[in-house]
């Protein structure tokens, strides 16, 4: 059809060119590579070594034993200050004021008390939480072994008992060990929510917008007496969904290259090669891609339809921002649902809500992401949505074609219904 | 004869809520006519536009169009719209939205946008073509948006109060393309309240007042069937008018008098001269004094009652 590939045309263009398309498109790869670069260089950065006074308040052995392990960590350079009797506190105060100053990172006091009350006192101008566990750590290492010493047990065994564990946690799927951690796993379900959910808002939003500016310009009345109704809401869904694709291609060509040349441009930032490949990249199979994508569009599908109602039965923006609220509970109920999925991908509120048509375009494609979906869940849930959409579409179109010509008083839900029952 | 007839409407009614906004109302519009669709604001010839428009639907009667019943979104090609609520997208290009309109009514992308350049140079309006349509004043918008209803080359035009809000010049400008289209045997309908403006161009009227039809057909028919002895008065001194009106009041069956000049409507039987012998008794001085026909608005104002002529005061102070 000629005239609803015009509209596609129009809204098409018409968006590209808005500044707010060229703006989120710029924004949302900057967006990518900061998340790829910052987690390398907030390693990079809490790789710097800390100068840490230790007050020493006749803790004897221990104070050396300390400097000792927190020196093996690499990121601590230990100054063992002996405090005279009684003088501690002072002591504390003034290296205190050395801290405040940016000369010291930390002060650390230990005392004879501390092998028996397991209290260190740390202060410093900012603890993170990674210090802190760093800390943490050692401190245990050392005062548990101090501990064992003192009960006379062997150092040997001590030593023995005191070798490294260490977690390694590996996603299984049917084909067997993915190499990603789950940590790498929570993150690609994590993001491919997010993005649903903003791609699907913000477009359907669009929609939304368009219509009602249509309904404001009254350019509505010509356009109708060209078109039918359900020609022009067919044109502005696929036209405002085509720029969501395009903006979607743009975002994941970068987000290639980005991956692909990830050392070029981490360099750039001077992240070590080493430090680059610590953070393993998720692996995006086609298949999933394949998920995000059609479940993108029955979404988008969904939502936006929709939001032409929210358009088309309003008058003005305020009432608009009211009367979008509903349609904007679903989407957040299932970004907040998403969460609670990628947790237990494969368990009861997962598997329900990824049937539910209006959440199953965010969870379902989580649900892909995280865990193994076995094949006929998959089927079910994009036979129920793919239906939804369809009646979704028609009754919206029927509501639509009624409501753009309305002005005034807001409809409330029955006359919607009776409006989608008019011949 | 259904074919000589563009638009054929048969006792249509259109309710809503709380009002009728047209009931029985038919008419028929001749190829190649310019009619007028007269009334107050509010009298209905909105509804009637929107209905031949299929952009509402009529609760009772039919409408035909080019002889079928198909609907105007069918013969949407052959049909230009100026609809009362003016409006164009404000963000978008002068040039691409006129190509846009076009393209709406079935038109391809080349042919519009020559089109659209042809009018726009036609309207003066070249330099704007790749301007936003938001920069644009009302005026240019007004005029913008007439082009868009002309790019298709419709057979029809229809024009929901097409004049209104324009400043002479380009009241002119646009009553001279009007006048145009109807010399190359394009039908014009269009609706408006000013009667004078009507009275100019048109060759068929239309009253409708409340919903209901007045009186239609030829103008020349319209004026001669509603018959009577009309003269127009102007004095040099709206006092001394107003007591020499007095002087002749009871010569007088109705009078439009508007200060130094009045339209009279005369008794019947009564001769225009011995009105005019009474008035030059009172001393007045008369720039005019004239036999006219009874104007458009002066058969409205009769015919439509007093309630109608009330408002058609507002409509027209507006």
């Amino acid at each position: 059809m000629r005239k609803v590939w015009a509209v596609i045309r129009r809204e098409f263009v018409e968006k590209v060119r808005t500044k707010w398309f060229v703006i989120s498109t710029i924004l949302g790869p900057l967006f990518m590579i900061s998340v790829t670069v910052l987690p390398s260089l907030l390693i990079s950065r809490s790789g710097r070594v800390n100068h840490v006074a230790l007050v020493d308040d006749g803790a004897g052995a221990l104070a050396e034993r300390l400097r000792t392990q927190l020196e093996a960590s690499g990121r601590y350079v230990v100054n063992i200050v002996p405090a005279a009797a009684g003088r501690a506190a002072a002591l504390e105060d003034s290296l205190t004021n050395a801290v405040r100053a940016e000369t010291l990172d930390g002060v650390m006091s230990v005392s004879s008390a501390t092998v028996e009350s397991g209290k260190v006192e740390y202060r410093a101008r900012n603890v993170s939480i990674s210090d802190m566990g760093v800390l943490e750590g050692l401190l245990r290492q050392v005062i548990v072994t101090e501990r064992l010493a003192r009960a006379g047990v062997n150092a040997a065994v001590v030593q023995e008992a005191q070798r490294g564990i260490n977690l390694q946690t590996e996603r299984i799927t049917k084909h067997g060990a993915t190499g990603e951690s789950a940590m790498v796993t929570f993150f690609l379900g994590y993001a491919v929510g997010i993005v649903l959910y903003m791609i699907i808002l913000l477009y359907g939003i669009n929609v939304m917008r368009s219509v009602l500016e249509e309904k404001q310009t009254r350019i509505i009345e010509v356009l109708v007496s060209s078109l039918r109704p359900f020609q022009l809401m067919l044109g502005k869904v696929i036209g405002v969904g085509g720029v969501g694709l395009f903006q979607f291609g743009i975002w994941g060509a970068t987000g290639y290259l980005v991956v692909h040349f990830r050392t070029q441009i981490l360099g750039a930032f001077h992240v070590s090669a080493e430090q680059i490949a610590a953070v393993t990249m998720p692996a995006i199979s086609g298949t999933l891609l394949a998920v995000i994508a059609v479940y993108f569009v029955l979404g988008y599908l969904l939502y936006s339809s929709l939001f032409a109602v929210v358009g088309a039965t309003v008058t003005a923006d305020s009432e608009a921002q009211q009367a979008q609220q509903p349609v904007m509970m679903l989407l957040v109920f299932s970004l907040i649902v998403s969460f609670a999925a990628l947790n237990d991908p494969a368990g009861q509120m997962a598997l329900v809500t990824s049937m539910i048509p209006f959440s199953s375009p965010i969870i379902m494609p989580v649900r892909v992401a995280t865990s193994d979906v076995p094949a006929s869940q998959l089927a079910l849930s994009l036979a129920i949505s793919a239906a939804t959409s369809v009646l979704v579409v028609w009754l919206a179109a029927r509501v639509y074609r009624i409501g753009i010509l309305m002005y005034g008083k807001r409809a409330n839900l029955k006359e919607l219904w009776r409006w989608a029952q008019q011949s | 004869m259904t074919d000589n007839n563009v638009v054929a409407i048969d006792r249509i009614a259109k309710r809503f809520a709380d009002h009728v906004a047209v009931a029985d109302l038919s008419l028929r519009v001749p190829r190649g006519a310019v009619y007028g669709l007269l009334g107050p604001n509010g009298a209905g010839k909105t509804t009637t536009i929107r209905m031949i428009m299929n952009i509402t639907i009529p609760d009772e009667g039919t409408i035909e169009l080019f002889g079928d019943r198909m609907g105007g979104r069918h013969h949407s090609a052959r049909i230009g719209y100026l609809p009362e609520e003016r409006g164009l997208y404000r963000k978008m290009r002068v040039r691409d939205m006129l190509v846009f309109l076009a393209e709406a009514k079935g038109v391809s992308r080349a042919t519009g946008g020559a089109k659209a350049d042809e009018w726009l140079r036609r309207l003066d309006l070249s330099e704007w073509g790749p301007r936003k349509v938001e920069e644009l004043s009302k005026g240019m918008q007004q005029k913008v948006q007439f082009i868009g209803t002309m790019l298709h080359e419709p057979e029809l035009l229809i024009l929901d109060e097409p004049f209104s809000g324009l400043d002479p010049i380009n009241q002119q400008v646009l009553r001279d393309i009007v006048v145009h289209l109807s010399r190359s045997g394009k039908t014009i309908i269009f609706s408006t309240h000013q009667m004078d403006v009507a009275e100019k161009i048109c060759d068929h009227v239309c009253i409708i007042a409340r919903g209901r039809k007045v009186l239609d057909g030829g103008l020349a028919e319209v004026k001669r069937v509603h018959g009577g002895t009309y003269v127009a008065v102007a004095f040099e001194d709206a006092t001394a008018g107003a007591g020499a009106m007095r002087a002749v009041s009871d010569l007088v069956a109705a009078a439009d008098d508007s200060g130094v000049f009045a339209e009279l409507k005369l008794k019947d039987g009564v001769d225009p001269q011995t009105v005019l012998e009474q008035l030059m008794k009172t001393g007045v001085r008369i720039r005019r004094f004239e036999r006219i026909e009874p104007s458009l608005n002066r058969i409205f104002l009769e015919k439509a009652g007093p309630e109608a002529a009330s408002e058609a005061r507002e409509a027209s102070d507006a």
